[in-house]
């Protein structure tokens, strides 16, 4: 066995149809280091069944799947893996903590019970039965077991859907501090700012194919330039007129101007005779690029 | 070791889910006594019904903890993505089936033993010690084949679906089967119905095990069964791999 195979991840060819739909079309995607790696795309573009595929849950109509150089399905693989799916509820009747020891149980070197509940931040609730729990509440549950077996690999499908942001922000710290540990986590999501936050390399899934997989600083510099943000009484017209400008968005009230060059721009956006309140520049994010490239 | 600890988890899961929500179980623990008391001892007619109804009322004791316990809890597990995630941890399956299995006999023995605590006391059925042992044995054994039939149920149906399905099969096996009413009552075109469903087979091991009135034999329906049992497996297996998609 090469080196090159015992990588987290490795998906060569896969292909996968539901009916008529393709919701795979010959995806080959390699992982080779740890970090955070965000997997963006709408809905019914394949993430799911990316990740599904990956983690031997659907068996590819053609192509393979291996976590560490082991086929997908098999135990040594999944003993260095936690999940956390989409559309997964737990026994209602069992509390978090009856289910995290459950799950401790199952790999070979777990974190303690103690331990996950505190990093999951589920231990005021812990006691609680699982239908009970609010779904924020569920979801950290969940994301509790996904990491309980203190994987090198975590899976997360849609990981903050339903959680409120004091408790969205918890989970990327600890995702975070997962990818300084040497950890490798595959998200997929919705919310551009999370994969904007999180992020060390994005995948772009369209129609079941990846269309983009790069570092997310890369991505981002696609676009170039920066994005000044303002309120005016200028039209798009008049800003797209401006020097430099590339490009010119609404966003709610503001205008969102992508420009080449911020400092020419800013010159004649801030001359006396126009009204621009609420200012501010910034590096494009994500949300720039998508919206630009694939939408 | 760890599988030891894993397998000890699992099956202390299943007695809390059964210990929080008793309304789903104790139907089933209840109405083969309840059924029991009413047909084989109050409205008992003729030498020796209560005898013949210990028999096949033992195999309708076991079949409702493990075609329900099995059939509707497997696929309610399967359609909330729990199974799922299981399967993506290093779970071993074999736990997860093994502790519904125990836990399935412990409630289908507790069962049986209410509706041979009516046989003994309230109808004075009188069988030697070792047959009461055979025939506790008999039971028990009879109620693998029907946590077969569970989970080709709990694999292959979305959990509405499983609810009903169980219902019919549970009744059809146990009206058709001959649980109810003696074989020898029926015409003979259900008689020969009969042959097909393991409960038959079963219930006739049990009259001739417990030497209840009538002719029975063992050797065929003993083979029959063993027969069932295998293919129930084969379509268990098939019917596992088949969700895995």
């Amino acid at each position: 066995m090469t080196t090159q195979t015992r990588h987290p991840l490795c998906i060569n060819n896969a292909s996968k149809s539901f009916g008529a739909v393709a919701a795979l079309s010959d995806v080959s995607l390699t992982i080779d280091r740890p970090g955070v790696i965000a997997v963006l795309g709408q809905n019914g573009a394949g993430k799911t069944t990316l990740i599904r595929t990956a983690l031997g849950l659907v068996s590819p109509d053609s192509g393979s799947a291996t976590l560490f150089g082991v086929a997908s399905n098999r135990r040594a693989a999944r003993e260095r893996v936690g999940v956390m799916l989409q559309d997964s509820d737990l026994p209602d009747l069992l509390t978090g903590r009856e289910l995290v020891e459950l799950f401790a149980s199952y790999y070979p070197e777990p974190l303690t019970v103690e331990d996950t509940l505190a990093l999951a931040d589920i231990g005021e609730f812990a006691n609680k039965r699982y239908k009970r729990l609010s779904g924020g509440q569920k979801r950290r549950v969940q994301f509790a077991l996904a990491i309980v077996g203190n994987p090198d690999l975590v899976f997360l499908d849609e990981p903050t859907t339903g959680l409120d942001p004091d408790a969205r922000r918890a989970l990327w710290s600890v995702v975070r501090g997962f990818a300084r540990d040497g950890k490798t986590i595959i998200l997929t999501t919705h919310y551009l700012e999370e994969a904007d936050t999180l992020a060390d390399v994005i995948v772009i899934m369209q129609s079941g194919r990846i269309v983009a997989h790069a570092p997310a600083d890369d991505v981002r510099a696609t676009l170039g330039g920066s994005v000044i943000r303002c309120h005016t009484t200028l039209t798009e017209d008049q800003l797209a007129g401006m020097a430099c400008v590339s490009r010119v968005s609404a966003s709610g009230r503001a205008s969102e101007i992508h420009t080449q060059n911020a400092v020419e721009t800013l010159r004649e956006l801030l001359s006396p005779e126009h009204h621009v309140t609420d200012l501010s520049v910034s590096r494009p994010n994500l949300e720039n690029v998508f919206t630009q490239d694939y939408s | 070791m760890r599988f030891f600890n894993t397998l000890v988890l699992e099956c202390s899961a299943e007695l809390l889910k059964i210990a929080r929500a008793p309304e789903y179980i104790v139907p089933t623990m209840v109405f083969p006594v309840a059924f029991y008391t009413l047909f084989g001892v109050v409205l008992s007619q003729g030498q020796g019904a209560s005898e013949y109804l210990l028999a096949t009322y033992g195999v309708f004791a076991v079949m409702g903890p493990a075609v329900f316990g099995f059939g509707v809890a497997v696929a309610n597990e399967r359609d909330k993505g729990w199974l799922d995630l299981k399967r993506a941890s290093p779970a071993p399956g074999v736990a997860y089936i093994a502790a519904k299995v125990v836990v399935t006999l412990l409630v289908a023995t507790i069962a049986l033993s209410l509706v041979y605590a009516v046989a003994g006391f309230g109808a004075d059925v009188a069988l030697p010690r070792m047959t009461w042992v055979l025939l506790l044995v008999t039971h028990v054994l009879a109620t693998l084949p029907f946590i077969l039939i569970g989970l080709v149920i709990g694999f292959s149906l979305s959990a509405n679906a499983a609810v009903a399905i169980a219902n019919i099969v549970f009744m059809g096996l146990a009206i058709l089967g001959g649980l109810w009413i003696p074989i020898s009552m029926y015409p003979s075109a259900m008689q020969t119905l009969a042959t097909v469903l393991p409960s038959f087979h079963l219930a006739e091991i049990a009259l001739f095990v417990s030497d209840a009135p009538g002719e029975h034999t063992l050797t065929n329906h003993v083979i029959a069964v063993i027969v069932m049992t295998v293919v129930l497996a084969f379509v268990t297996v098939a019917a596992w791999s088949r969700q895995s998609d």
